[in-house]
């Protein structure tokens, strides 16, 4: 497993004691920490570091979480303890929006694990069919040029974006199938496998949302 | 121990509420009347007029009579100035970035109005509990709410509004989140609520889970300038009989009526309901679009929803609860008064705050993605709409010329790709760059936005971990300094409050007094001048006295206030003195005082 439970410690501001590095609360004074020193989003949620989750029970951490420091129970706290609840509680935010997003949990994991998943060239597994999309939406556009109607213009470009939409559903379903044999196996190739598919999932997203707004404008 | 309330400050009319065991009910006027027409009427004499008796001279002395003054909240003279012919008071304050409103030869801004209301319901509530028998009837804290879609420029003016008015505003939340939370009080609800608002000047869409008393926001979305308002201004050019109050007003009864009746009549002129529906069918119409986009932020389909809630009193109107229970499949609630449940909600939370109670929590959403300006004119989104707030964003910002030390930032906050589509919410200088080669220093600029969904910016430099000045100029508002002394003008129309001006006065003396002593304490030369001039323990005597005042300094108590600050006055006389002597020294023998 790649996990990486460090031994870290954070200090609690209120009594100077130590905590482990993923505590909320100080176990010596029971103040709420400030956010110095912190894990990652799985270690801060009390999360295992997997792709593949169960809604229902990030939805509960994130619940538990929240009624532990959020902001509107420390009103009448100290500043220090006011600014820790505000912290944790953008954090806890932060990343629960995150993890809650499959495609952002993979981008964020890979991240963490080193393999960056930006890129802005085509990838190589999709040359033929952007090439293809490419051609075809010039077409659609010189017809929209020459006064064509709105409906036969919009008919030719839902014709146009269903290859490109096929490849799409059946990269979730790769990245669902990557996602579960990363969390059995922790298995390097098959990150790097999934960082392709990531890559390729979010350039298929931007070109069909230009082509969203090109429908719409 | 002061009282808290919950105040729905609305486009129409206001309401204050407080929880009493545990429930949150409604403060009326002996009457049992709830509600305060948000109307503001200023008479040639100076004497100011709010709610029913204001709305009545809006008849007799219009000119000198302002009402749906939220609209204005947050705004340019440049976004409303094409409405002003609906309105018989001036508007103005063009190139300001604030509207002025003209009431006779006075010119008040939206949250001066608005404090006068938010002060009609503070005097309201403090009556109500001093008949009640309570020996500390004042009001002092408030949670208040607005739309759900008000931008953080329209927020912040509410919160000034309160501080016009006298409030510590404890919290800002949305009116349809503060609704549900009111709902959500007599059964234990799980599962997925939509709360669709349309008051008077304003419309909001909310969708909401909620499970285990957590009211977690899936999405909002929202116009804030859609609502009543606009039927009745649809009716008047509808009707062509001008703008004046006496229209106005046989417009909203006719609007009335038709919530009951199948025709009614208009100025002597019959209409049907069928008219009326086809008439304000574009704006019930606009109000879809919104909710199918807040459908799809949140992931579902109307199916999904499991109930429908309907606040405001726009929602009385038939063709809209008809629309509504189209959209999502199902009968809208109204078990509630549309018009009081955002006032209960708003009082439950007000007393979450004070009593720390956790049985319920409510987690909003920013309604506006937050962003910046980049090469082009181009916005770069860093917090997305929607998220849950308290949220957090950082972008890294660097240099274009060698040893630059400031960076301009101009904040946004809409949905566009454009700069000039958004709506622009400040522009911050950043200083104190260290003076490095063009692209080196590398500035963390982190924007929060607070559970009022208020901005705030912070920015670090990493190469040499330097804090970093920021200098806020609000695109649209006021500045904390015109806040304080529009609280302090405030006064003058209320003589009541002489006290709390003289409070503030207090509280400024003692923080000018702390900031001297802290500043000579402070002075590098400090610890030469203790061996050399000071009795033993008087610096200490001196540093608890200042820790005392400090502790008073936010009490209601000014008498205790000043008497800390007169002993700090006191205890610092010969440290001053010694101070002086040095100083006038220095000038004689012509050296610089840390010379010596």
């Amino acid at each position: 497993m790649s996990s990486t439970t460090s031994p870290t410690l954070q200090v609690c501001r209120e009594c100077g004691g130590g905590a482990p590095v993923d505590a909320h609360f100080c176990p010596q004074c029971t103040k709420i920490l400030s956010l110095g020193r912190h894990g990652d989003y799985f270690a801060f949620l009390g999360i295992p570091r997997h792709l593949t989750f169960d809604a229902a029970e990030l939805d509960q951490r994130f619940r538990d979480l929240s009624r532990q420091f959020h902001p509107d129970y420390f009103y009448n706290a100290t500043p220090a303890e006011r600014r820790a609840s505000l912290d944790r509680s953008s954090y806890l935010n932060d990343a629960y929006r995150t993890l809650k997003n499959p495609v952002m949990r993979a981008e964020y994991l890979l991240r963490l694990e080193g393999l960056n998943a930006t890129a802005s060239a085509t990838p190589p597994g999709l040359l033929e069919e952007v090439f293809a999309l490419n051609e075809e939406l010039d077409e659609i556009r010189a017809l929209r040029a020459s006064g064509a109607p709105r409906d036969e213009v919009a008919a030719r470009l839902a014709t146009a974006r269903e290859p490109i939409e096929r490849k799409r559903d059946q990269h979730e379903a790769d990245l669902k199938a990557l996602s579960a044999k990363w969390d059995a196996t922790g298995d390097r190739q098959v990150l790097e496998a999934l960082r392709d598919r990531v890559l390729e999932r979010n350039y298929i997203t931007n070109l069909l949302d230009g082509i969203e707004r090109e429908l719409s404008a | 121990m002061s009282h808290v309330v919950g105040i729905d400050l609305g486009t129409t009319n206001s309401l204050v509420a407080y929880v009493k065991d545990g429930k949150p009910e409604v403060i009326r006027d002996a009457s049992g009347d709830g509600l305060v027409p948000s109307v503001v009427s200023i008479d040639a004499s100076g004497t100011v007029f709010v709610g029913r008796e204001a709305q009545r001279r809006l008849l007799t002395d219009a000119s000198r009579t302002a009402y749906s003054v939220k609209r204005f909240m947050g705004k340019a003279y440049e976004d409303v100035g094409g409405e002003a012919k609906h309105f018989p008071f001036a508007i103005g304050g063009a190139g300001t970035g604030v509207v002025r409103i003209g009431l006779g030869d006075k010119t008040f801004t939206a949250p001066e109005i608005s404090a006068f209301v938010l002060r009609e319901l503070k005097h309201r509530a403090e009556a109500f509990f001093a008949a009640q028998g309570e020996v500390d009837n004042e009001v002092d804290r408030a949670v208040i709410t607005v739309p759900a879609y008000f931008n953080d420029a329209q927020r912040t003016a509410t919160r000034d509004a309160g501080r016009i008015a006298g409030l510590d505003v404890l919290r800002i939340i949305n009116e349809p989140t503060a609704a549900s939370l009111a709902y959500g009080l007599d059964k234990r609800h799980t599962g997925i609520i939509a709360v669709y608002d349309l008051g008077g000047g304003t419309f909001d869409i909310s969708i909401l889970r909620v499970e285990d008393g957590v009211f977690q926001v899936l999405s909002t979305n929202g116009d804030t300038h859609l609502g009543g308002d606009d039927i009745d201004h649809l009716l008047m050019d509808h009707l062509g009989s001008g703008y004046g109050q006496d229209v106005r007003k046989a417009v909203i009864q006719a609007k009335w009526d038709l919530s009951d009746r199948d025709e009614t009549t208009i100025d002597g002129r019959r209409i049907t309901r069928a008219e009326f529906e086809t008439l304000i069918m574009p704006i019930v119409e606009r109000t879809l679009g919104p909710c199918r986009q807040a459908l799809a932020d949140a992931g579902l389909q109307p199916s999904q929803i499991d109930e429908v809630v309907l606040v405001g009193g726009s929602t009385r109107i038939p063709l809209v609860r008809r629309k509504v229970a189209e959209l999502f499949g199902k009968t809208p609630h109204s078990e509630l008064n549309p018009d009081e449940v955002v006032a209960l909600g708003a009082a439950v939370q007000a007393d979450i705050l004070v009593t720390g109670n956790r049985e319920m929590l409510l987690l909003d959403v920013t309604p506006l993605s937050l962003g910046i300006e980049t090469m082009g004119g181009v916005v770069s989104k860093i917090i997305l709409r929607n998220s849950t707030i308290p949220a957090t964003g950082s972008e890294m910002f660097t240099t274009g010329v060698d040893n630059q030390t400031a960076v301009d930032i101009h904040v946004l906050q809409g949905e566009r790709e454009l700069v000039a589509d958004n709506r622009s919410l400040a522009r911050f200088k950043l200083r104190g760059i260290p003076p490095m080669p063009a692209g080196l220093p590398r500035v963390q600029v982190q924007f929060q936005i607070d559970a009022n969904g208020i901005l705030s910016v912070t920015a670090r430099e990493l190469r040499t971990e330097a804090e970093q000045t920021i200098e806020v100029k609000p695109s649209y508002g006021l500045t904390d300094e015109q806040v304080e002394q529009m609280l302090l003008d405030s006064f003058e129309h209320a003589e009541a409050d002489f006290e709390a001006r003289l409070l503030i006065e207090a509280r400024n003396d003692a923080e000018s007094v702390i900031h001297a002593t802290e500043k000579s304490l402070r002075d590098p030369d400090f610890a030469a001048i203790e061996q050399e001039a000071l009795a033993p323990g008087e610096r200490q005597k001196i540093e608890s006295i200042v820790a005392a005042l400090k502790m008073v300094l936010n009490a209601k108590d000014r008498e205790t206030i000043q008497k800390w600050t007169k002993a700090l006055n006191d205890a610092t006389l010969h440290l001053a003195e010694v101070m002086m002597n040095r100083s006038v020294k220095a000038a004689l023998t012509g050296k610089n005082v840390n010379d010596a």
